[in-house]
């Protein structure tokens, strides 16, 4: 273990990084284990889900959840300089133009 | 006109006195019969103008098609409403289905009536109904929200038009549109004029509705149940249009100089709405602005005021209501199955639902407007009447088509090809029930294709 060297591109997992066995504060340990009995518990709720041979529908993810919010809920539109300009660009200067472009051809 | 406004009455004590075993079946036969009833209607008995045994309930080529269509929706909203209605107590599925036939009572009288005032009533009556199925059946929180922007913004809407109509019967001395229809055009041509004339139509150009003011819409139709999105896109956007073809009769000359706006933020709405479209990643969101874009193109036709636009607009309007109303119900048997409106959850149907595939792939080749259905009938006498009144309109008309093709395969495509995803395998089959339903939406759009001269209104 000692001689470990990692992959050229990867990078070192965390559970075999040195400076994690020894400069390390008891705080930080427990608060790690705590860490990783939290992550545990998640992934067993998770894989008994996935190996349940009765269910029938989709695990819930909550990254889903928020994404389909957040594209659906417009909650996150702030009016900056930019998204003043584009809405103005392109919902406001076409009617105006299209206007000037009915009036002049129907009038001529 | 009273051959079916009784039996519809009547269907508020079917509903509350049958037996639980037998409501559903026989609310659906009752509101079957009243349908097969309704289509009488289209045999016109008077050459040209109105049909009617007395002053104040009248049917003519502009109403019975959308009279018809109104009829043939209730048996189909409660056969879709079926399923998710079964768990709830018995006295609740009488009350909703009691809130649909209500509704339907309120249309038929507003499409009958003669009276503009009485219209108007039973254009407000609606409201209510359609609110109360929204915020109490949706199925998220932003229902309250869809209720309030859908309830104020059509309200709002129309108590200008309340008081252009007193205005109108202080000026004219009568409401009714057996009368108007030869009246005099007014002398239109001050401030006040304009704004009487503005009035009159922000009402209907809201519940159309047009680009500018269609917010309710979204919201409304993603959070409403199957009925009242089926109810919403099919008959409820069309009060909107044959009201702005009764009033604008009397709108000229006014119309000339200031229907310019409007005709430009519709036109302009197509190709907005279209874009949404293809950004969506909510099914229902999506069928949504389609609808939008569709009822844009049809106020840009009825704005313009020439025989192919108004006949464009009642065939567009017959035909979008038919395939918007299939295509919700489509999204509500994903949605009964996967308890999701996003649609990449939802991938791959083809291969576990083959059949429902034929139905997915009619209904989106009807929204993109197919020759020879009469969606594209629609839309190209109002594309070329467009074309007549400012060339220039084809570029933002084309565009149009072009990106509603898009998003409808797009739809398509989404829902149907691509890898099924794991959870999908274990889905119900289909029900009789819904390939019933989808099979009575979408076969009157066929069947039109035969007798187009039905829904062409008064240039036929």
């Amino acid at each position: 273990m000692a001689t470990y060297k990692e992959a050229p591109l990867a990078t070192r997992p965390k559970t075999l990084d040195p400076a994690e066995y020894f400069n390390l504060s008891p705080d930080y340990r427990r608060a790690e284990e705590k860490r990783a009995a939290l992550r545990a518990q998640l992934k067993r709720q998770y894989l008994q889900q996935l190996n349940n041979p009765h269910r029938k529908e989709l695990i819930e993810d909550p990254a889903l959840t928020r994404w389909t919010y957040a594209r659906t809920n417009n909650n996150y539109f702030r009016p900056t300089a930019k998204t003043s300009l584009i809405g103005g660009l392109f919902g406001v200067l076409p009617l105006f133009v299209l206007y000037v472009v009915f009036k002049t051809d129907r009038v001529s | 006109m009273l051959k079916v406004l009784i039996p519809t009455i009547m269907l508020f004590p079917t509903i509350w006195l049958t037996s639980p075993k037998w409501l559903w079946t026989t609310t659906t036969a009752h509101s079957l019969l009243i349908a097969s009833i309704s289509l009488m209607w289209l045999k016109w008995t008077s050459e040209a103008g109105w049909t009617s045994s007395n002053t104040y309930l009248a049917t003519d080529p502009l109403s019975t098609p959308l009279l018809v269509l109104t009829c043939w929706l209730l048996p189909l909203m409660i056969l879709a409403s079926q399923n998710h209605i079964n768990p709830e107590p018995i006295n609740r599925q009488r009350s909703y289905i009691t809130l649909l036939a209500s509704l339907q009572t309120f249309l038929i009288m507003a499409f009958g009536a003669t009276e503009i005032i009485m219209f108007y009533i039973m254009f407000e009556a609606t409201l209510i109904p359609t609110l109360i199925i929204i915020t109490r059946w949706g199925n998220q929180a932003e229902r309250l929200n869809a209720g309030t922007y859908f309830l104020f913004y059509t309200l709002a809407g129309s108590l200008p038009l309340l008081v252009a109509l007193l205005l109108l019967q202080q000026s004219t001395g009568t409401l009714s549109m057996l009368v108007l229809q030869y009246s005099q055009p007014l002398q239109l041509n001050s401030w006040g004029h304009m704004i009487w004339w503005a009035g009159c139509l922000i009402a209907f150009l809201v519940k159309m509705p047009l680009y500018g003011v269609h917010l309710w819409l979204p919201k409304a139709h993603v959070e409403a149940p199957v009925a009242g999105s089926m109810v919403l896109a099919a008959v409820l956007l069309k009060l909107g249009g044959y009201g702005m073809m009764r009033m604008m009769i009397m709108l000229d000359p006014l119309s000339k100089e200031l229907a310019y706006p409007f005709i430009i933020l519709a036109l302009w709405g197509i190709i907005m709405t279209g874009s949404i479209c293809l950004r969506q990643t909510d099914l229902k969101s999506l069928i949504a602005y389609s609808s939008v874009s569709h009822m844009g193109l049809v106020a840009a036709g009825i704005l313009i005021q020439t025989p192919w636009g108004f006949s464009g607009a009642i065939i567009l309007m017959i035909a979008h209501g038919l395939v918007s109303s299939a295509l919700f119900c489509l999204a509500n048997t994903a949605y009964e199955r996967t308890h999701s409106r996003t649609m990449m959850l939802a991938r791959g149907l083809q291969m576990i639902f083959p059949l429902t595939a034929m139905w997915w792939f009619t209904a989106n080749l009807a929204n993109l407007a197919l020759p020879p259905l009469p969606n594209l009938m629609g839309e190209l006498m109002i594309i070329t009447t467009l074309f007549n009144w400012s060339p220039w309109t084809i570029l933002l008309t084309g565009l149009g088509t072009l990106i509603t093709a898009g998003y409808s395969l797009y739809m398509f495509l989404m829902t149907q090809r691509g890898p099924t995803p794991n959870h999908i395998m274990g889905l119900q089959p289909f029900h009789t029930r819904e390939h019933l339903l989808m099979a009575l939406h979408l076969i009157p759009v066929i069947l039109l294709v035969a007798k187009p001269e039905l829904m062409w209104g008064w240039c036929y």
